[in-house]
């Protein structure tokens, strides 16, 4: 066994072996096994395990960075919200096995090299993380709860016809050699990439499928909500694109992509609940990004990684940030919440920063990703899809910032910051990504 | 030539003065099996001297339509007797005037004149039940034609007689899944139309009469008619049912051998008497509107059926 | 020929169980439409294996009897109320649900299959496309099923039923790798016994307020 093959292994046993200590200190041991990984995903970038069981490149270190990453932080932040006693669908314990377990899944799909076994990897997310959502037992969690599971395994089931189909035409499952095996341009992998798009786009949240997104999101606890928009949806995207390298059908898929910007950025407009909006928001990011993905180009790979993994922090930190709202206010209307600023500073500005975040403003990585992937748009010929999307951009932009501002400034309303940690984490993940930004401005100076 | 107009009277003949016999073959049996003595099996025979001999009332400010209506669905009938093997297993002399859509669309034309004829009469009760033939019969005059086109598409024609040659000449094109499931279907179309009990008790009594109401208004000479071509209609769909789907064999064209196919006919209806009667003893009536379901699921049959002909050939 | 014919009748039997399910009121039913539906599948795993002398089919065929047949029946079972033949679904219009249900089929099933499906040559009875059309349809029959009904109970056996479909399809063009079949029968196994803890919370579900638009 290589020493690339152990770290990818351990990334998958040590939150498997936290969640040994079920009856005795899970939440330390979460916390512990989160951190593990956290560092074993970074000395993946260095050692990577050679093709064999895993499938290991520099996107997915990317990919596995962000999971371990938003792991970590949610972990942190569950210790103060999840509580015995607001978490009455679950019990705390259970609570953390599942997450332990939802991340054990996601890592799994991540790194697997067969696209059956990603398959069962992303039908294993769904079921770890479904009981998540009805963490805080009302009824609409359960609605939410209901129909994530089934909208989401239905669609992802639908999945499985192209994993047929890919078997059927290459005869074996491998990522490694179907991609490399160079006979593509067959009808039935144009059907298997067409379904797959269908299938995994239920999770990612393309258009005409993605209406268990906004619910889910909204009524999960605020760090699942995190894990679901900030890591879930990328790993869904993943093995998309993984699928999609096999035969890439470019203007499907950012035609679709384009039509679920569309479709996310007007619903956004209208939202009256925060966490609502900031869910339509990641379903627009995540079609930007399956556009920069479809593009094929190496400057739209790259725009999409950036978008992803500046996006997911970002994110993460917005819903952190709506969780200390929701627990201080108690509700979840935007009208219903107004002059934070002066009661609540530190969340208040994490929320600004990773609103201003994940709607793309300048300094901020999500930028920086979106103006490749528009620019790699251009670049494939896709220029009335490219108007398309600069406009929505802008009006979604528009739309979360206008809402944000609204429960930010005004009055100083009767709220108070709940506790240290959870303010401190939500400003740590929405900071991620201006550090990201600088990254990118410092090493691509020259592309600029 | 001879020959044919002597097929050409057989068939005819026989379907008229035959069909009325069935009806009271039928309710003799199930009267014994009800352990009654039941009537005698020429009682329809009976029914219809008696009801021509009596005074024919038609209601206050009906129509013409009214009164002509059921002697042309009694004309009707006649035709499509012509144009369908119930007796005689190759084409007689009316035979070209229309093909198997174009029986289908008789009775449907038939059931409509009825209709028509029943609203003329201005009852509330004969109304009743055109609303509700009409709220089942789109389903089941849908099901009836989608039948007759998936059998049809089993031998790329419509003409029925073809139909009944080859499957008396290939045996395995009778269990064909579409063949099945086409009979099926139809089989459940024909205890529909004919008013059998898990959709309908006979009698006058107005609950669960759904065919019987459009002759509420009708008395004497007239109702005689429609009595008449409701016995017919019932020999027409069965002997579909019998030659075309459920048993195709047994029946002779050639000169004097034809005459055989009375006999066979009779031995054939015993059968389906039989097994139409077991139905009837051992099921229950079902309330009125689960009748549309029912129906649906012999349309949904019919339909699926028909689609999967055409992409298994 | 008569191994064609035999196929053909079990694959129209599952058709056949499909729409019972469809049709039913109560829940019970569509549990025990669901408990034939998976046996007549194994049986038809069995039969190929049988025909293609395949230990493949055989381990799928048994797998399908116990995870889909005894055990997902077994854990539906034990999630009803106490009296659990009487507990049905309010507002079922069957011959609405038909027509719609046959439009449906029709639209999705025979343009998918007769662009695409038509023209792939299953590996398991070489030259016969056709009975490809069956699992298409099941699958369908599952997502209109998962659509056209409120109750927790209809949409999880609409779920299994969709996954029915594919294993059919898997069975019929060709059987993916063991190991990861049987990782797709735990995860269903599983999503089952998940969703089954929802069924005890909130049995149908209606529009909401709070989770519009």
């Amino acid at each position: 066994m290589t020493p690339g093959t152990l770290i990818s292994l351990l990334l998958l046993l040590v939150p498997g072996i936290a969640a040994i200590f079920y009856f005795n200190s899970i939440r330390l041991a979460t916390v512990v096994a989160a951190s593990v990984d956290e560092v074993l995903s970074v000395l993946l970038f260095w050692i990577m395990p050679p093709r064999g069981f895993f499938f290991v490149d520099h996107t997915t270190d990317i990919f596995v960075f962000m999971i371990t990453s938003i792991y970590l932080l949610s972990s942190i932040y569950s210790l103060r919200y999840i509580s015995n006693k607001n978490a009455t669908g679950l019990k705390q314990d259970t609570y953390y096995l599942l997450i332990n377990l939802f991340a054990v899944s996601m890592l799994f799909s991540a790194q697997v090299n067969n696209y059956g076994l990603m398959w069962v990897g992303i039908e294993a997310t769904t079921i770890s993380s479904a009981l998540l959502i009805m963490t805080e037992k009302t009824e609409e969690s359960l609605e939410a709860t209901w129909r994530y599971i089934i909208i989401v395994s239905a669609g992802v089931t639908f999945a499985f016809i192209s994993i047929i189909l890919i078997y059927y035409s290459f005869g074996t499952l491998t990522v490694s050699t179907i991609i490399n095996s160079g006979i593509t341009n067959t009808l039935f992998v144009r059907v298997a990439v067409s379904i797959a798009l269908i299938g995994f786009g239920t999770k990612i949240g393309v258009f005409p499928v993605h209406t268990w997104l906004p619910d889910a999101h909204s009524e999960a606890p605020s760090p699942v909500s995190a894990m679901f928009s900030g890591v879930l949806l990328p790993t869904a995207l993943y093995v998309l694109y993984r699928i999609f390298e096999i035969d890439p059908i470019k203007s499907l898929f950012i035609w679709f992509g384009t039509a679920s910007i569309v479709a996310a950025s007007l619903f956004l407009g209208y939202q009256a609940r925060y966490k609502r909006m900031f869910a339509y928001s990641t379903m627009e990011n995540m079609n930007l990004a399956l556009i920069g993905i479809a593009t094929m180009n190496p400057i739209g790979i790259a725009g999409a990684l950036y978008l992803l993994i500046s996006h997911s922090f970002s994110k993460a930190g917005a819903f952190y940030s709506s969780g200390n709202i929701l627990r201080s206010t108690g509700t979840k209307d935007v009208g219903s919440v107004k002059g934070l600023s002066r009661r609540m500073p530190f969340t208040s500005a994490a929320l600004l920063m990773s609103s201003l975040g994940v709607s793309g403003t300048p300094p901020f990585g999500t930028f920086f990703g979106e103006i490749l992937i528009l620019y790699a748009m251009v670049l494939v010929n896709a220029v009335p899809q490219f108007i398309i999307v600069v406009i929505f951009l802008v009006f979604a932009f528009v739309g979360i910032n206008l809402n944000v501002s609204r429960m930010i400034f005004g009055p100083p309303g009767e709220y108070r910051e709940p506790g240290r940690l959870m303010p401190a984490v939500a400003l740590v993940a929405s900071m991620v990504p201006l550090a990201i930004g600088a990254f990118f401005m410092v090493v691509n100076y020259a592309i600029l | 030539m001879l020959t044919l107009i002597l097929e050409t009277a057989t068939q005819f003949l026989f379907v008229l003065l035959a069909a009325p016999l069935f009806a009271g073959i039928f309710a003799k049996f199930k009267a014994m099996v009800e352990s009654r003595k039941g009537p005698s099996i020429f009682q329809p025979y009976f029914d219809l001297l008696k009801l021509l001999k009596k005074e024919t009332l038609v209601p206050q400010g009906s129509s013409i339509l009214f009164r002509y209506v059921p002697y042309v669905a009694f004309g009707v009938y006649c035709l499509i007797t012509l144009i369908i093997p119930v007796v005689i297993p190759v084409p007689i002399i009316f035979t070209a005037s229309a093909d198997f859509l174009g029986g289908a669309i008789l009775f449907s034309f038939a059931a409509f004149l009825k209709m028509a004829a029943a609203m003329d009469s201005g009852s509330n009760l004969a109304a009743m039940g055109v609303s509700r033939l009409a709220s089942f019969n789109f389903l089941g005059e849908g099901a009836l034609i989608t039948v007759f086109i998936a059998v049809s598409l089993i031998t790329a024609t419509d003409n029925p007689y073809t139909t009944n040659q080859y499957l008396v000449s290939n045996p395995s094109a009778n269990i064909t899944l579409v063949h099945v499931f086409a009979t099926l279907a139809f089989f459940m179309i024909f205890l529909y139309e004919t008013g059998k009990i898990p959709l309908e008790s006979s009698g006058m009594q107005e609950l669960g009469m759904i065919d019987e109401s459009l002759n509420y208004e009708y008395s004497g000479r007239l109702l005689a008619v429609n009595k008449w071509s409701s016995y017919m209609k019932q020999y027409l769909l069965g002997s579909v049912l019998l030659n075309v789907f459920l048993f195709p064999w047994g029946l002779y064209s050639t000169y004097p051998y034809f005459l055989l196919d009375i006999p066979v006919m009779i031995g054939k209806w015993l059968l389906l008497i039989f097994i139409v009667m077991i139905i009837e003893t051992t099921l229950a009536k079902v309330r009125l509107f689960k009748i549309l379901d029912y129906l649906a699921v012999a349309f949904t049959f019919s339909i699926l059926f028909l689609l999967l002909s055409e992409v298994m050939h | 020929m008569i191994y064609d014919g035999i196929v053909y009748l079990i694959s129209a039997s599952i058709l056949v169980s499909a729409f019972y399910i469809q049709g039913q009121r109560y829940i019970m039913s569509m549990i025990r439409g669901q408990l034939v539906q998976s046996i007549l599948i194994a049986a038809a795993s069995f039969l190929l294996a049988y025909l293609e002398n395949s230990l493949d089919l055989l381990i799928l065929g048994a797998l399908i009897l116990i995870l889909r047949g005894i055990l997902i029946t077994y854990m539906l079972e034990t999630r009803m109320p106490r009296r659990k033949s009487y507990v049905f679904e309010e507002g079922v219009n069957v011959p609405y649900l038909f027509l719609v249900d046959l439009v449906f089929i029709v639209i999705a099933v025979f343009i998918i299959y007769s662009i695409i499906f038509s023209t792939l040559v299953p590996i398991s009875q070489p030259g016969n496309s056709s009975t490809l059309l069956f699992p298409l349809l099941l699958f369908f029959q599952g997502i209109f099923l998962i659509t056209s009904r409120r109750s927790t109970y209809t949409q999880i056996v609409g779920y299994v039923e969709e996954e029915n479909g594919l294993v059919l399809l898997a069975i019929f063009l060709l059987p993916v790798p063991i190991i990861i079949e049987a990782s797709v029968f735990l995860d269903v196994l599983a999503l089952v016994v998940i969703s089954s803890v929802i069924t005890v919370e909130k049995s149908t579900h209606e529009r909401m307020e709070e989770l519009r638009g």
